[in-house]
């Protein structure tokens, strides 16, 4: 029904009032002012054009600027012409030589980015050392000389070359000398070069010598058996080692090769037979090898000289002319102890010392022939070749300086400026040289004092050859072109010589074709071509003869005393100068990952220290990092210093390699220089020197990536004596008692969704093979594309290492403290600081890194799902997903992952490290770099994994074992690291994760972690001294 | 109506003479409608420079990351946490007394709901600024929420207590302000209804047409009775869900099932705290002694004094537990907490939450105004150094020793801290001047019945019973705001 309603909006409308009626007449009640709006013309309009197209040019202009901000542009430059070997995205290898060892050097479309052992290495069989593996960085440094430079500015080569022939000329002419001082030149092509060049100037002389050197032990060589030479020895064969002093795991001589050796007889294969080498060590200061002896006897350096006299005299049953006691009687009992198993092992016993002395080396070379050593343990045939440096020489060559005899000196490879022990007088001498050539590829002191730098290639730009031992070359091919305007420093040579071949690389080759390369039996063009491949030859070795000493020992056991007095000159704290095992002896001080690679035994980065005993700190009323003034020889230095459990007390040691003044942006000015403590004595360099400790009421502090140093008896380590493993493997890895495991998810557990179809990767980590040495670090930041944060920021405990070695110390029990029930000791905190002796002390490394649980705990707390598991038993991360809420970090039992606190790649305060468009080039292209506020921690180089998966598939055939190797596990001497798949019952991963020394990390966490560790054995003896 | 009088034991919720509606508005709405004073613009000033320093310390975390903040490898959380499990808590009070107390019938919240609510939203927001703050990339936070993308399957974690967290939060807000929005309705009205020009136009926008009919006061007091029923089970999840991000994990120190209840009870207590440091200023300086009396006070330390002790159960039975369970790693961190590194914010947390609200069993105490308020203080610095405790002191000693690390704060965590305070403070200050502070509408209903002139009126009157009277007359004394030389006479 329709409503004739109406409705009316107002009174108006009802009322209908002519205004109304009068307004309805349109569309709108009101006037649209458009006419209002557009009248008038020109500059009287109401709205003017002119308005309307100020408003659009200014809107237009303003948004145009607002968008001129230069978008930077990266070209992307596919090759023209391909070269044939590049494939982007696929690595070529290869073979090179990095100090004697052979390697492979990684490539990615034409730049090296890692380098790696060759397995086939006769010296470490693949293994690497942290220096090693960091040497690729140095590549890109963005400090290197870039040009060379002619007194004072950079020059072209024409113009340096006809400038030094001339200079050489004028002096050949006046019949001035020519020295050309290097670090050992083990390499047989530079070694003819330097002699082709002596053979143009006769009055050229070449000198090696060693920053940390081994003139002592070539010189008692000579001595003791008229053979000039630093023997090879053979620890694989030794069954009882006693070192005094050698650091043979980290620093001495070739550690990456003694590492091996020393391992076979201590890893699982040889524990398996029921056997275990045995390994004594007498030290002042903890060096890594140290921490790895079975027993070790701290003692001071006043004391190393006559405890080998005492064991002389033990063991040939005789008394040296003016032997005594040590004024360690716990010492003195040990060298008995060790003397009588070295005895009962001869034939298999080996005894080094690290002294540059030469009175003592031949006092241990009467030793070692006692024992029956040579020809077994010592091999003088084949001798070692990586240390040839003659101390004195070097001291003559500063006299003849001096006395302005020298007109032309060339440095290769050498800085004598910094690391002689009377820089300012070699600064002084060399003054009065008329031609100073250093060939160093950086700005450093010595080059700074030469009137022409010729900087040489980076090694991995370089040609040329090796020999560490004796019958072993190895190649060197460069795997880039020059990054700068360098040339390689034999080349200048040959140039400077007016030599017939002036070209390098033919020189090589030359002198492979006439005399090498019938050593291993090639020839010619092809013989060439394998060398370049397998990097090596090797001729057959010469028998190791037997050597029988037979010098009277009387001189040398007075030399030794008398040296022993002045060190133990009343008052005085006794000092040892030692080589830290990442900085060495500090020329690669200006590489980023080595000064963060943490110390193994004090986990400091970024600085050297003086460490002390913690009796010692405590006596002198020192604060943690508190500064001490060391003054000996004449030298006074300012340093931090650090409670060092173990080390001898009365003692001090500092590190040289640091305190670099002309290193480059990272080295400069880090930590102090050490070498000024050396003295000259006798023909050689002497470490130790008695010294006065005064403290200064400073604190400087150090950064640790450890601060926590004992392991609360925790069962995170497992540790057993040999007797007590061989009585009962099983209980030794502490699998007795242990609960069942109750699962929550037990139901899910063999659902599709978590089955391992193919492969299930795990890792086992030996402890009894573990040095601890950190190569494993510096491997995975290669690899890994692992940020450096520096000194400040691991001070904060922000170091990014995905994987980092846990060091624990015990403490023998003292009558006061609990000890821990198993092992015997005193592990936790509370407990250790009623201790006063920390002398005895044992240590354990223990590698940690993701453990990629199967019930991860990272996993379940992550809010958007960006660490997730793969169907390989893998932990990932998904770095684009990530929001940093950081809970995964907090909820890892391990603590392994590691944040991005900031944006190392691209932040100006990291500038130093490997923010620069150079170094960048360092990076592995198949690992993406992390942004700001990402989470990231070890993905077991995934990478690695795809791309071997990738090769196998593209060949039509399954994965085989250990075709696959992580970084870590690469580079590792020990091979304490083995990966693989768990699937596979035949792999070597499952072989060893079903030894009965497994164990698995907070295990009753049930977060099943992939990462099995083997028990840590020692070799102690029941009869053995609490000193 | 007199038979609606209420038993003249119980005492009076509002005190003062001739107290009529007129006035309750007049004195309510007096900072609303008048300039501020120069006590409002001081605290004003500072709060303001508090909220700049905020801004200039979260600016400066989001320019540069997350590392100008203390945290490490090993302590992931500090600060940032902490601060946001503190402003969490303090927020809890404001739901409590709006909705448990209004299902219970506690007709004494009326005076104190509306300013503890205002302070739950303000101390929410604060505590939502910290979750997105603490994040490595927080432009990326809207990753945690369940949307439709077409990335596949990429879906948020529904098993992590930061994911509930992220909804908890987000529901406890929102329930939070509509419950207060709509609590102030009635009073915006009359604001609308006193104001002319621009005020009046923004008023009445936000009165939401508010007309005062027995129909929309019947709707109004529905509606709150269902908010109340919603957000009383939120009172408890909300902090249940926050103690889930510790007692879901592996933690030592925070694997613990008693986390839930125990967060809760010291959500309460801390809320509580927080409302008494801001209505014992409020209520001077704002002169509202007659509507937040001596009673109110009394009440909420009562609860301070309840829930403290609560919290020191808890923190007694984590340590029985852990001696219980002989799990080596629960009992080094309970250990580590008392007797480490960090001994000395343990034993803050001990006396400021388990030995000082003990002090309220002595009546004196509690009804003294200026000791409620020193302790209320004590009691929130007390809670910050609870959470500190549960996060840093367990994060920094965990499972594996190698990686034990101390937490050292930087400029930019203190900032933050003390900037988020000032933030809160800002907002409240802004709060008090352009809204009713106290619940007119709802203290309006308790002048007839509650209030101490209706019960002068009855003792007037003369039909009570002498003991009675005499027994109301002693619970007068400890009021500041009642005259007690009226009673001599009667």
């Amino acid at each position: 029904m329709d409503s004739n309603k109406k409705y009316w909006k107002g009174l108006e409308e009802l009322n209908k009032t002519p205004e109304f009626v009068e307004k309805n007449k349109h569309e709108f009640a009101e006037p649209i002012p458009i006419e209002e709006v557009l009248s008038g013309g020109g500059l009287s309009a109401k709205t003017p054009r002119r308005d309307f197209l100020k408003a659009l040019g200014f809107g237009v202009g303003a948004v145009t600027l607002a968008a001129c901000q230069k978008v930077p542009v990266h070209k992307s430059i596919p090759y023209l012409i391909k070269p044939e070997e590049i494939t982007p995205g696929v690595a070529n290898y290869y073979s090179s030589t990095y100090e004697g060892s052979a390697i492979l050097v990684k490539t990615r479309e034409g730049r090296p980015i890692k380098v790696e052992g060759n397995p086939n290495d006769l010296l470490s069989r693949g293994g690497l050392s942290a220096s090693a593996q960091a040497s690729v960085l140095d590549l890109y440094d963005n400090g290197r000389t870039k040009d060379p430079v002619l007194n004072g500015s950079d020059a072209g080569w024409a113009e340096v070359d006809s400038f030094v022939k001339g200079q050489l000329a004028s002096v050949a002419a006046a019949g001035k000398k020519i020295r050309i001082i290097s670090s050992t030149v083990h390499s047989p092509s530079t070694q003819a070069v330097i002699a082709d060049f002596i053979t143009k100037y006769p009055t050229a002389k070449h000198t090696n010598y060693d920053a940390v050197s081994y003139t002592g032990i070539i010189k008692a060589n000579q001595n003791s058996f008229g053979k000039a030479v630093l023997p090879h020895y053979n620890f694989d064969k030794a069954d009882v080692i006693v070192s005094f002093g050698a650091d043979f795991l980290g620093t001495w001589i070739s550690g990456e090769e003694f590492t091996r050796q020393y391992v076979s007889n201590r890893n699982s294969a040889s524990l398996e037979a029921k056997k275990m080498s045995r390994h004594i060590q007498f030290e002042t200061g903890m060096s890594l090898t140290g921490t790895n002896a079975d027993a070790r006897i701290a003692i001071k350096p006043s004391d190393e000289g006559l405890a080998i006299i005492n064991l002389y005299n033990a063991i040939s049953g005789t008394t040296l002319p003016g032997s005594k006691k040590l004024s360690n009687a716990n010492a003195d009992k040990a060298v008995m102890l060790a003397a009588k198993e070295l005895v009962a092992a001869k034939g298999r016993a080996l005894v080094v010392a690290g002294s540059n002395d030469v009175a003592t080396q031949v006092l241990v070379n009467a030793i070692n022939s006692l024992l029956g050593s040579y020809g077994t343990t010592i091999d003088l045939d084949n001798p070692s070749r990586q240390y040839a440096g003659n101390d004195a020489e070097l001291v003559e060559f500063i006299a003849e300086a001096k006395r302005g005899e020298v007109g032309a000196v060339l440095f290769l490879d050498a800085n004598p400026a910094y690391d002689f022990y009377k820089a300012a007088e070699f600064k002084e001498a060399v003054k009065k040289v008329a031609l100073r050539v250093s060939f160093s590829d950086h700005a450093d002191e010595t080059a700074d004092l030469c009137n022409v730098v010729a900087p040489n290639h980076h090694y991995l730009e370089s040609w040329g050859d090796d020999s560490a031992v004796e019958g072993y070359y190895t190649i060197l091919q460069p795997t880039i072109n020059p990054v700068y305007n360098t040339r390689q420093a034999e080349q200048s040579l040959l140039i400077w010589s007016d030599n017939a071949v002036k070209d390098y690389y033919t020189y090589v080759r030359n002198n492979w074709n006439t005399n090498l390369l019938a050593k291993g039996g090639l020839a010619g063009q092809p013989g060439w071509e394998t060398l370049l491949q397998a990097g090596f030859i090797k001729a057959a070795p010469v028998a190791a003869g037997t050597y029988t000493f037979s010098l009277d020992l009387a001189g040398v056991t007075q030399t030794i005393i008398t040296h022993s007095n002045q060190l133990a000159e009343g008052g005085k704290v006794q000092l040892q100068v030692y080589q830290s095992v990442a900085m060495r002896d500090g020329k690669k001080a200006n590489n980023p990952w080595l000064q963060e690679l943490p110390d193994p035994v004090s986990k400091v980065t970024w600085d050297n220290f003086a460490a002390m005993s913690p009796s010692d700190v405590k006596k002198m009323g020192l604060d943690e990092f508190g500064v001490v003034k060391i003054t000996a020889n004449g030298y006074t230095v300012e340093l931090p210093v650090l409670s060092q459990p173990g080390q001898a007390q009365g003692t001090v040691s500092v590190a040289v390699g640091y305190g670099r003044t002309m290193a480059g942006l990272v080295g400069n000015n880090v930590g102090k220089n050490a070498y000024p403590f050396y003295s000259f004595r006798n023909g050689t360099f002497q470490t130790t020197a008695a010294a006065s400790v005064e403290k200064t009421g400073d604190i400087f502090p150090l950064s640790q990536t450890q601060t926590h140093h004992s392991y609360e008896g925790r069962s995170v380590i497992q540790e057993v004596t040999l007797k007590e493993y061989l009585k009962d493997p099983e209980k030794a890895a502490g699998h007795e008692g242990e609960h069942e495991k109750y699962d929550l998810w037990e139901a899910t557990n063999n659902d599709a969704v978590h089955a391992r179809p193919v492969y299930d990767w795990v890792m086992a980590i030996d402890l009894n093979a573990c040095t601890g040495c950190g190569a494993c670090v510096v491997a995975c930041n290669a690899e890994n594309n692992i940020p450096v944060v520096g000194k400040e920021e691991v001070g904060r405990r922000r170091e990014m290492h995905w994987i980092r070695i846990d060091r624990y110390y015990s403490f023998a029990q003292n009558g006061k403290a609990e000890a821990d029930e198993k092992t015997g000791m005193v592990t936790k905190e509370k407990e250790i600081a009623e201790l006063e002796n920390f002398d005895n002390v044992t240590v354990v490394h223990q590698p940690m890194l993701c453990q990629h649980c199967d019930h991860a705990p990272c996993e379940t707390v992550c809010p958007v799902l960006a660490t997730v598991h793969s169907s390989e038993g893998l932990n990932q991360m998904a770095y684009n997903r990530c929001v940093g809420t950081r809970y995964c970090a907090n909820n890892c039992p391990y603590k392994v992952r590691r944040f991005n606190w900031f944006n190392y790649w691209n932040d100006s305060r990291f500038d130093n490290y490997l923010n620069n468009e150079h170094t960048q080039l360092v990076l592995n292209p198949d690992v993406t770099t992390r942004f700001r506020g990402v989470m990231e921690k070890c993905s077991m180089c995934v990478q690695r994994i795809q791309a071997g998966k990738l090769k196998a598939k593209i060949e039509k055939r399954p994965l085989a074992d250990g075709e696959v190797k992580m970084a870590c596990q690469q580079t590792c001497s020990a091979n304490a690291i083995i990966f693989g798949n768990r699937n596979d019952p035949n792999s070597e991963v499952s072989k060893a994760l079903k030894s009965e020394r497994t164990y698995y990390v907070l295990e009753e966490l049930n977060v099943q972690p992939g990462i099995g560790y083997q028990t840590k054995v020692r070799n102690t003896n029941e009869t053995e001294l609490q000193a | 109506m007199a038979s609606h009088s209420e038993s003249i034991i119980r005492e009076p919720l509002i005190t003062g003479k001739d107290i009529t509606y007129a006035r309750i508005t007049n004195e309510v709405l007096l900072p609303v409608e008048n300039k501020p004073n120069k006590a409002w613009w001081i605290g004003f000033t500072v709060a303001a420079l508090g909220a700049m320093l905020w801004v200039v310390s979260i600016s400066y975390t989001f320019w540069t990351g997350l590392g100008t903040w203390g945290l490490n490898k090993t302590v992931g959380w500090a600060w940032d946490i902490t601060g946001f499990v503190w402003w969490v808590g303090i927020g809890h009070a404001g739901t409590l007394i709006s909705a448990v107390l209004l299902i219970f019938r506690q007709n004494w919240r009326n005076s104190i709901n509306r300013s503890a609510e205002a302070m739950t939203i303000f101390a929410v927001i604060c505590a939502a600024t910290y979750i997105v703050a603490h994040m490595g990339r927080p432009w990326l936070a809207y990753f945690t929420l369940p949307l439709p993308n077409q990335y596949g399957s990429l879906w948020v974690n529904w098993n992590s207590a930061l994911m509930m967290d992220v909804f908890a939060i987000s529901t406890y807000f929102s329930v939070s302000l509509v419950f207060w929005y709509t609590g102030l309705l009635p009073d915006i009205a009359s604001i609308r209804d006193r104001a002319s020009g621009l005020r009046r136009r923004i008023y009445s926008v936000l009165s939401f047409g508010w007309t005062g009919s027995v129909k929309t006061w019947q709707r109004f007091e529905t509606v709150s009775l269902i908010l109340a029923g919603i957000s009383t089970p939120l009172v408890l999840s909300v902090h249940t869900i926050v103690s889930f991000d510790f007692a879901t994990s592996l933690e030592p120190g925070w694997h613990t099932t008693i986390f839930p209840p125990y967060f809760v009870a010291g959500a309460i207590f801390s809320g509580f705290a927080m409302v008494q440091t801001l209505l014992l200023v409020t209520r001077k300086v704002l002169g509202l002694e007659n509507y937040i009396t001596m009673f109110h006070i009394e009440s909420m330390n009562k609860i301070i004094m309840l829930t403290g002790s609560i919290v020191g159960v808890a923190y007694i039975t984590e340590f029985f537990i852990a001696w219980y369970s002989q799990v080596e790693y629960e009992q080094y961190a309970f250990i580590n907490r008392a007797t480490g590194p960090y001994w000395w914010a343990y034993w803050s947390m001990m006396s400021c939450n388990v030995i000082s609200p003990q002090l309220f069993w002595s009546k004196k105490l509690r009804t003294s105004i200026k000791f409620s308020w020193v302790l209320s203080i004590v009691v929130n610095i007390g809670m910050w150094f609870e959470r500190f405790v549960i996060i840093v002191t367990s994060l920094h000693r965990d499972y594996i020793p190698s990686s034990w690390a101390m937490f050292y704060p930087t400029w930019v965590d203190v900032g933050v801290f003390v900037g988020s305070i000032g933030v809160f403070f800002t907002l409240f200050l802004l709060f008090i001047r352009v809204l009713p502070s106290v619940a007119m509408a709802e203290v309006k209903l308790l002048v007839k019945t509650s209030s101490e002139q209706a019960k002068k009126k009855l003792i007037d009157e003369g039909h009570l019973d002498p003991a009675h009277v005499q027994y109301y007359k002693e619970s007068l004394i400890k009021y500041d705001s009642v005259d007690m030389s009226d009673y001599e006479k009667v």
